[in-house]
């Protein structure tokens, strides 16, 4: 909202320079968002509110402005021209729905001449940011940027019986606005009309043929208040919003109607107009002012300082609040009519605290009787996973939760989207339903911006609708490498990355975080170049997938090098318990080692090999490393040679040599029954 | 007997010189050959010569002469151990050249400026919770006193989804969620992405982060808000920051207020300053009193209880601390950019 500084002299004789005045707008919220010389005027640019359509004009401003500075708010008269006539012979007002429209005052002005503002209007409507048009027109924007109240303006002649119908909208009935659009109307629309049909859209927007133009001479002043919330879908509905619209969803003062008519009127006797006597004021249900009680110490516990007594007094009734007191620092308050923000004691204490100043209100700290607990463990646990993954030099991106319908079909992920009903674009038109595109995206950008390699994860959520049609969010992590890992440096080759770095890492993060390991089982999926593929699980239970993106995929993003990514679900994770953490006591006796080579047979995978072993039932072997693993060579083609090392140890004395050989001799057995191993 | 201790001394030289000289395994076993050789090694030689000595220097002597065995011996497994390494393993001749170094993974620069937020709160003994992304309109507005149709809510742009889902276009329905389970004290943190229907540009993007602060309890009280909201940000921006509250509007609080930091690109000294617009002033975050209308809405006694809440946006505070121009640089994930941020 612009307000002009020669304006507001009109309502307070101000003593400070337009500098030192936009100070005082920030104390009390009304922030000066910029300050522009029009015309030798200093026009503010101020901050409004939603719930202060009263600032939406000068009038309650320089009341602002007079309660902060001490200054008494000047009433300007408005002095009338009248003709013999009374309002209620020239025109026949009918308000036929008071719910939409509780209030609705009128004048007719007979004898304008349409013309040119002089220099003072236009300077006035220029400074909030309006085009001058004519006379009339502009009258009514200076009313209505005054008093905050919006003014219509009819050509009276075109008012067919000289009759006004406050009525909703007939089915099939239109308007054609003074913008040249032609709207479609609906029943649930509030509309002004005379004997025939609609001639303005209530509140928001006036009639073509109805409106003001050079031949009109007498003019009919609508000023009236219509219901916030239907002026709001009207508007939403035809997708308008006008000066008008824009107050009367706000709310505009139910007394300021009265009052904008007549200042209409008067102005128009500059031109040569002669007002109807008597107006015409249909409100058939008076509003009674709220009244809201106000405890002085319920302020001084609330704004943490007292407040004097005298303080609350003289700001409240400088804002036109009217104070009832019932005992000492206890009044019951009578809410002036324009200030529809104020309802509870609540309101109040911000006024006081507003004009008190928020910077005379102390800084303290907040007291705790208690602190809290961690709420869970998963903030923790997600840090700690990124810690490991920071280790193996992945870089953390962020991107945004959308995804592109299109580019997603390729993915095949097998969630449900869910669609956004008014997306930014087609390309955010739903809700991403994998990490692993949004990882690919960024593979791109980087591949095209000099990057040898991307090592990248995203910890985020998934969204999808469930079978019984609820919406579900999931937080995953995608992990995504491609490229070179480490650069060639003097003394070491470059190298590139590949599928065992990526599941080093998964395996790692398990390890770190104290779940047992995972299982990888080879399984096909739709992200993943066939036979390449493998599904990660926690006893059983999948939490994700790894492998090497298919070339399809690749290909429909232009990716040249190839890229192996895995994603985990880690609600899974993080609804299990990690394993308690138990100290170990350190060995205080050595151990013995004992290495063992043999073959078996090639359908065995490795985590046979390592199950079988894991499961070994042989006193005193602490723990084993496979150490090597090759095929080929001089072995047939269905062997493969592991070697593994043993460790055994006694926990209170040095082991003997004859209990490891027969400990040996005992993992022989049972990997032979076991595995069907050849000894080398 | 001195000839043998001298020769002693010589094969010493000797061997320290071929040693220092040899390249490869073939050289090393060469040497081997030279001095231990079953048949002409000099050392099998000093051996024989040795069996023909009185025994009384027989003794010393052969002292002498086992531990030169041990000796040569040592010096050749050190030398094979040697041969055997990568070539890029062998002590280089130039130590100045750079060491071995291992990449660390940067994190995103939001999630550095989160984790620094949470840890001011939590050691203020602020709990970090979390709530849903997808929510209802009663938990997004409604329950935070937006009444409907109210054109308070056209400054939350919203996503929809359908007639009842949206994106929450902020982090407070999660008080409305933990005010629900929760008694008071409540003292808490709710940091997560939030959505609105915004055309992108510098510093407004269709998704961002905020973090969102709730106390409840008895006797809380406006001074209490600006004493926490000044302690944390010194703690962010340093002691000497420039701090304003003024008078602001949200339905969910009363009295509302925003709070503005010192321009930290001209410190208000620039009328032209392209981040504060010659304001001087940057708003970081709103704040205020929680309204007592919220508090019903949860069936806490607002005469019993008051509280305070704050919501700041975390991509545009860390713009401010990095100096960061543009929102989408997050968001673009340019390795370049992040790379930057395992530094800070």
């Amino acid at each position: 909202m612009n307000i002009s500084y020669e304006w507001l002299r009109e309502y307070l004789d101000l003593n400070l320079s337009p500098r030192e005045l936009a100070k005082y707008f920030d104390q009390i919220g009304l922030m000066v968002e910029a300050v522009k010389e029009i015309d030798g005027d200093t026009v503010y640019e101020i901050e409004t509110y939603a719930n202060r359509p009263d600032t939406l004009g000068h009038l309650g401003v320089a009341r602002e402005l007079a309660a902060l500075l001490g200054l008494p708010l000047k009433s300007p008269s408005w002095p009338l021209a009248e003709l013999d006539g009374l309002t209620t012979d020239l025109v026949d007002i009918q308000v036929l729905d008071s719910q939409l429209c509780p209030r609705y005052c009128g004048l007719v002005v007979k004898g304008v001449q349409v013309g040119p503002s002089p220099e003072w209007l236009k300077r006035r409507i220029e400074a909030v940011g309006l085009r001058s048009i004519n006379n009339v027109v502009d009258i009514s924007n200076y009313v209505c940027f005054s008093l905050g109240q919006p003014l219509h303006t009819f050509d009276f002649s075109q008012l067919k019986e000289a009759r006004i119908i406050v009525r909703r909208a007939r089915k099939g009935e239109t308007l054609r606005t003074l913008d040249g659009q032609l709207l479609e109307l609906t029943p649930d629309m509030l509309v002004i009309a005379d004997e025939s049909k609609p001639v303005a859209l209530a509140g928001i927007i006036g009639g073509e043929e109805s409106g003001i133009n050079e031949r009109t001479t007498d003019v009919f002043i609508e000023s009236a208040n219509f219901d916030p919330v239907s002026i709001r879908l009207t508007a939403k509905k035809l997708g308008l919003m006008t000066d008008a619209s824009y107050r009367f969803e706000r709310g505009v003062d139910i007394n300021a109607a009265p009052l904008g008519a007549k200042m209409a009127a008067s102005l128009l006797g500059q031109f040569g107009g002669k007002a109807s006597r008597g107006l015409l004021d249909v409100y058939p249900n008076p509003r009674k002012p709220k009244s809201v009680p106000l405890r002085l110490k319920r302020v001084g516990e609330l704004l943490g300082i007292e407040i004097p007594e005298e303080f609350v007094v003289r700001t409240l009734t400088a804002l036109g609040l009217k104070l009832n007191e019932q005992k000492p620092g206890v009044w019951v308050t009578e809410i002036p009519s324009f200030r529809v923000d104020l309802e509870r004691e609540a309101d109040l204490i911000e006024e006081i605290a507003r004009f008190f100043g928020y910077d005379r209100i102390p800084t303290e700290v907040t007291p705790a009787r208690s602190f809290e607990l961690p709420a869970d463990e998963r903030q923790d646990c997600l840090w700690l996973l990124k810690e490991v993954l920071f280790h193996y030099g992945f870089d953390e991106v962020i991107n945004f939760s959308f995804g592109d319908r299109e580019k997603e079909k390729i993915w095949h992920t097998g969630y449900e989207p869910i669609e956004l009903q008014n997306p930014i674009s087609s390309r955010a038109s739903i809700l991403r339903t994998s990490l692993l595109p949004g990882l690919v995206e960024n593979t791109v950008w980087n591949y095209n911006r000099e990057a040898d390699g991307v090592h990248i994860f995203e910890t985020g959520k998934i969204y999808f609708w469930e079978e019984d049609g609820k919406q579900r969010e999931e937080w995953h992590l995608g992990l995504l490498t491609s490229g070179q890992r480490e650069a060639k440096t003097w003394n070491q080759p470059a190298r590139e990355t590949d599928y065992f770095f990526l599941k080093g890492a998964i395996e790692d993060l398990f390890f770190y975080l104290g779940y047992e390991a995972p299982s990888f089982e080879p399984e096909d999926h739709s992200f993943f170049q066939t036979g390449q593929a493998v599904r990660i699980s926690i006893k059983k239970e999948p939490v994700g997938y790894l492998g090497l993106l298919k070339s399809e995929i690749r290909q429909a993003y232009g990716l040249d090098k190839l890229v192996y990514g895995g994603e985990l679900n880690l609600e899974v994770l993080f609804d299990r318990q990690p394993r308690p953490f138990a100290f170990a006591p350190v060995p205080r006796f050595p151990g013995v080692v004992r290495d063992l080579s043999f073959l078996v047979d090639s359908t065995k995978n490795f985590q046979d090999i390592y199950g079988q072993l894991k499961k070994l039932n042989v006193p005193y072997l602490e723990r084993f490393e496979i150490y090597d693993r090759f095929e080929g060579e001089s072995l047939a083609s269905n062997q493969v040679s592991y070697s593994v090392r043993f460790y055994f140890r006694h926990e209170s004395r040095t082991l003997q040599a004859e209990e490891v050989d027969r400990a040996m001799l005992d993992i022989i057995s049972q990997l032979k029954s076991g595995l069907k191993i050849q000894l080398r | 007997m001195s000839s043998l201790q001298e020769k002693l001394e010589q094969y010493r030289q000797l061997f320290n010189d071929l040693a220092a000289k040899t390249k490869n395994s073939k050289e090393v076993e060469e040497l081997k050959q030279t001095f231990l050789g079953r048949k002409k090694g000099y050392l099998t030689l000093l051996f024989d010569e040795l069996k023909q000595l009185p025994p009384d220097d027989k003794r010393s002597a052969g002292e002498a002469l086992n531990k030169f065995k041990t000796e040569i011996q040592q010096a050749l497994s050190e030398l094979e151990e040697r041969c055997r390494r990568p070539e890029a393993e062998k002590p280089p001749t130039d130590l100045t050249l750079p060491g071995k170094k291992i990449y660390w993974g940067a994190p995103h620069p939001l999630t550095l400026f989160q984790k620094k937020i949470e840890k001011i709160f939590v050691s203020m003994g602020f709990s970090v919770e979390e709530g849903p992304e997808i929510e209802t309109d009663y938990y997004n507005f409604e329950a935070l006193n937006f009444p409907p149709y109210h054109p308070a809510r056209d400054s939350w742009d919203t996503l929809y989804i359908n007639d009842k889902l949206l994106l929450r276009t902020h982090t407070s329905p999660v008080q409305i969620r933990v005010m629900e389970k929760k008694k008071p004290p409540i003292r808490i943190i709710i940091p997560g992405k939030v959505y609105r229907r915004e055309t992108p540009d510098p510093t407004h993007l269709p998704m961002f982060h905020q973090v969102e602060g709730l106390v409840v309890d008895r006797g809380i009280t406006f001074a209490h808000l600006k004493g926490t909201l000044d302690y944390f940000i010194k703690a962010l921006f340093g002691e000497k920051i420039k701090i304003r509250f003024r008078p602001s509007f949200f339905p969910f609080t009363e009295p509302s207020a925003e709070v503005d930091i010192e321009c930290l690109a001209c410190h208000g000294q620039d009328a032209q300053c392209r981040v504060c617009g010659g304001t001087g002033w940057k708003e970081i975050l709103g704040a205020g009193l929680v309204d007592p209308q919220v508090f019903k809405n949860v069936n806490i006694d607002p005469e019993k209880y008051s509280g305070w809440a704050f919501g700041l946006g975390i991509d545009r505070t860390a713009m401010l601390a990095y100096e960061i121009p543009e929102m989408r640089y997050f968001y673009e994930n340019d390795l370049r950019f992040l790379r930057q941020f395992n530094r800070k």
